[in-house]
């Protein structure tokens, strides 16, 4: 019996989904449902008045339509409205919808009677003595089956007169819709097979009841799994299972939270059936690991760094163990960077010297301040990232004020080595002394400075690799950053607890002396590279004024701290520099504000190189046209290299040319939230990156971050 | 992240292994799930007897709409023939519950396969739900491919247009094909899941 009405009821909709029923009316009718075109227009119909048409439903009993997002199985109710001109139809207003499980899955949509309201908008242009609108409409109705049905709908809507026979259909309408929370925040992020979303600023009235979370984006989430949802004080967190076969990845998610009831369905609370709230995604999605022939960056050969090689697999290529033990050595290739040496040699050289008592205890301090240095700094970055902030490593270069005290910090490293000033005719009596009876503390202190010193320095050649610690759990990405200052500290602390060692250092002399003035070069080099980003941020008017500023330092400092000044020099000196400071400072300030010259953004389009935007490739892909992208920053050292070691080769613009790909740049000199969404999306959190957008495919080919011209060639070539 | 939250957040993480286990195993990149199950003659057929190839694993359910679109307008045929003409193995999958309205018996299912001329390498019977649930099958048609090395490659839809209407087919990319023709050149493949769509998978409980 039951076979053979579904047999009936399989015919009924073979003939509906051939030819769509058409209505000479506003009502189609079916087995299932009795749709009807209903409008709402109590002022009439003109510009200005409020003017809602919408498609009622009315189920058979336990049959139901499918809302936006229609969960595992089901598709979404569709309208497409044939309008007079003047006449636009916004997006359905979509009612919240009921949980409907069946079996192992779980759908959402509506039952018993529904009306999906549709906004219009009224031009002055339309004088018309009467709206006339047809619709066709497809909706999906399931029971324990399916029928994909669909109707054409023409409905007159008077203009002069008031239509309101609906008026408390669409008032019921308003009422399911879900509502807005102003104010509210929400995030999500991703931790391993599930996205845990935090909402705050719900209303107080909805606070410590069981909510769920229901996205409006179909395909991300296991829908029938259960979620861990907690109150955190006003704060709401759920952790939601992810689809194992997730086909979306959305960086923001609108969603609705909804109240559940005793039998889990939807209650309004308050007044209101949901809550609206967009989900923006902090951490990139981690990708389906279906394309194992992705290029996998090369250990890069100018990079010390801990590389878990970035591949476009996603996830961590190499395992903990590996990342950690990179880390280390790349930790230790930091002493090698020319602003890191100095300070290092120095030190280590220092254990040479007689009378250097305590060696172990100066080198564990020594290490301490540098691990926990380097710990706070990435814990730092990750609560920041964790609270929203779009930041990547190196961001604390994108702060033209941020390059401006560095280049002075580093001015004065540099100048001291020379031996242009002492210390310790600058530093209060008291304060030398203490240095020197704590000397533990000194140590500490020197490993704190060192990182300090290193980690502008490093931040242009790690950015990749450090992108791949943070897109680890915060715990995992804190130990890598833990064994790059052991790393780091390494050497030192082999000097300082193996006497057979440091026996083997050079015995001082005067030629400790030169080595110290020798040491100040490649420590003033670091402040050519930053005055020249400080150029691409802020324009060649900051750039001279940062260095006049930095030529009034070096005169303060030399009037205060010269040892062989009088010390009458010391004070006059000391008073026309100290004027001369408060000048260039007065000069230079303003003009390093960020997004203060207009110059820029004028570089980055050289020669054939368009600015990067990410509606213009989706275009260009659209009209079958690739696109190379140069994702770069003027801090970063690396990416400079590969402009003039490949990209300005002439071999690879004529192939670009020849093949017809249009190459972008992407600029991150400054904070750019487009760009750092596009590099969460590609799994980096740092440039360089290169990607090549193919038409016809939705994920770019990545480069490795030290290219090479045959590269580049080779990735053009797979274009045909 | 505050210290409260973070805690939180453990506990959640702690909570959700064990209901994690509940959830489809299957994942494209990962091993895909063995099953044994009944063809229509009755013969048991593993995924393991088909080691070292390319395996589609399609749901079909006679009775919906959107099955009967893509083998009424000859596509699914179509596709399972250019499949099995490069070497794969198709193996089709009921998993309609013996309650249900749309259950088909073995010899029921194997003339209606005849009948519609498919070229299915074997029709498995799976009445209890079992290998649907292992690989998180939602709707009919949903389609699987398992690359020669026992990994789940594509999990999705057959098209791109989630549609009724066999009009929509001419129009729409056929991820299969697409999905098959490059795990055949040794590619990676660009599109490996989308969203299943048609009717829901009739498992037991879901009358």
């Amino acid at each position: 019996m039951l076979p053979t009405l579904f047999r009936l009821m399989l015919a009924a909709a073979a003939a509906l989904s051939a030819s769509p029923l058409w209505a000479a009316g506003a009502v189609v009718t079916t087995p299932q449902v009795r749709a009807e075109l209903v409008a709402h227009a109590p002022d009439g119909v003109a510009p200005g008045k409020p003017l809602w048409l919408g498609v009622l439903i009315r189920h058979q009993p336990h049959w139901h339509t499918y809302w936006k997002n229609p969960g595992d199985s089901g598709l979404p109710t569709t309208v497409e409205w044939a309008l007079p001109t003047g006449v636009t139809a916004g997006d359905i207003a979509w009612p919240t919808p009921r949980k409907l499980p069946i079996g192992p899955l779980m759908n959402y949509g509506y039952e018993d009677t529904v009306l999906l309201p549709v906004p219009l908008t009224v031009a002055p242009a339309f004088n018309g003595a009467q709206l006339d609108v047809t619709l066709k409409a497809e909706w999906l109705v399931c029971k324990d089956v399916c029928i994909p049905e669909s109707g054409e709908f023409a409905l007159s809507v008077p203009a002069q007169a008031a239509t309101g026979g609906h008026a408390a259909l669409f008032d019921a309408a308003r009422a399911a819709l879900p509502r807005a929370v102003p104010g509210a925040t929400a995030k999500a992020a991703v931790e391993g097979d599930a996205v845990v979303v935090q909402v705050e600023g719900l209303p107080a009235a909805w606070r410590g009841r069981t909510l769920v979370f229901l996205p409006e984006t179909a395909g991300v989430i296991a829908n029938a799994a259960p979620q861990q949802a907690a109150w955190n004080g006003e704060r709401w967190q759920t952790r939601v299972p992810l689809d194992p076969q997730r086909s979306e990845s959305p960086t923001a998610m609108p969603a609705v939270l909804v109240a559940a009831s005793a039998d889990g369905q939807p209650a309004p609370v308050d007044g209101a059936a949901g809550l609206a709230v967009t989900v923006s995604v902090t951490t990139p999605w981690p990708q389906a690991s279906s394309t194992p022939g992705a290029p996998v960056a090369a250990i890069a050969p100018a990079a010390p760094v801990p590389s878990t090689a970035p591949n476009a697999a996603g996830g961590s290529a190499l395992g903990l163990p590996m990342a950690l033990l990179f880390a280390l050595i790349g930790g230790a290739l930091l002493n090698l960077m020319p602003c890191v040496f100095p300070v290092l040699s120095l030190k280590v050289l220092g254990l040479a010297a007689p009378g250097s008592r305590g060696r172990l205890a100066s080198g564990v301090a020594y290490s301490a301040g540098v691990v926990v240095s380097f710990v706070a700094l990435a814990a730092l970055l990750i609560s920041l990232r964790a609270g929203g902030e779009q930041l990547g490593w190196g961001f604390q270069l994108q702060n033209p004020y941020v390059v401006a005290g560095l280049a002075a910090l580093f001015t004065l490293i540099g100048l001291n080595l020379a031996g242009v000033y002492e210390i310790g005719s600058l530093l209060p009596n008291r304060l030398a002394c203490a240095r020197a009876e704590h000397p533990v503390a000194d140590d500490l202190l020197t490993g704190v400075l060192a990182v300090a010193v290193a980690a502008p320095c490093t931040a242009p050649f790690m950015g990749a690799a450090m992108g791949v610690a943070m897109t680890l759990p915060p715990v995992q990405g804190l130990a890598i950053f833990a064994a790059l200052g052991v790393g780091m500290s390494l050497p030192y602390l082999l000097l300082a607890t193996s006497p057979a060692l440091a026996r083997r250092l050079p015995r001082p002399g005067v030629w400790m002396q030169h080595f110290k003035v020798l040491m100040a070069f490649p420590m003033l080099g670091t402040v050519i590279w930053l005055v020249w980003v400080l150029g691409q941020q802020v324009g060649i008017d900051g750039a001279a004024a940062l260095l006049g500023a930095l030529l009034a330092l070096a005169f303060c400092a030399w009037a205060l701290g010269s040892p062989t000044l009088g010390r009458k020099g010391h004070l006059w000196f000391g008073a026309a520099s100290a004027f001369a400071l408060l000048v260039a400072l007065a000069w230079a300030l303003p003009s390093l504000a960020p997004n203060g010259g207009a110059h820029a953004r004028a570089v980055t389009a050289e020669d054939h190189w368009q600015p990067w935007s990410p509606a213009r490739v989706a275009e260009l892909n659209g009209q079958g046209k690739a696109v190379f992208v140069d994702y770069t920053a003027a801090w970063c050292v690396t990416c400079q290299f590969n402009k003039r070691t490949v990209l300005r080769q002439p071999a690879v613009l004529d192939d670009f040319a020849r093949r017809g790909v249009v190459p972008m740049r992407a600029d991150w000199t400054r904070r750019d939230p487009a760009i750092t969404a596009e590099l969460q999306r590609l799994n980096r959190t740092g440039v360089p990156v290169y990607a090549l957008y193919r038409p016809g495919h939705d994920a770019p080919l990545l480069l490795t971050e030290i290219l090479s011209v045959q590269e580049v060639r080779d990735a053009l070539a797979t274009l045909n | 992240m505050k210290p409260a939250a973070l805690l939180v957040t453990l506990m959640a993480t702690a909570l959700a292994g064990s209901a994690g286990m509940s959830r489809a195993a299957a994942t494209v990149g990962s091993p895909a799930p063995a099953f044994t199950a009944t063809d229509t003659q009755g013969r048991p057929v593993s995924l393991a007897d088909h080691k070292g190839k390319t395996v589609v694993l399609e749901w079909v359910n006679p009775g919906c709409p959107y099955v009967q679109k893509h083998y009424g307008a000859g596509n699914m045929q179509g596709t399972q023939k250019a499949a099995t003409a490069r070497g794969v193995v198709w193996l089709t999958i009921n998993s309609t519950h013996a309650a249900h309205g749309d259950y088909r018996a073995p010899a029921q299912m194997a003339s209606w396969m005849q009948g519609q001329q498919a070229a299915a390498t074997a029709t498995l019977m799976d009445a209890d739900g079992k290998v649907g649930r292992a690989y998180g099958a939602r709707t009919t048609p949903h389609l699987y491919v398992i690359d020669t090395s026992g990994k789940l490659a594509y999990a999705g839809a057959i098209d791109s247009k989630a549609t009724a209407n066999p009009a929509d087919i001419a129009g729409a990319t056929n991820h299969v094909n697409a999905a098959l023709s490059e795990l055949l050149a040794g590619k990676p493949v660009t599109v490996a899941q989308t969203r299943a769509y048609g009717c829901s998978v009739k498992y037991d409980g879901a009358l």
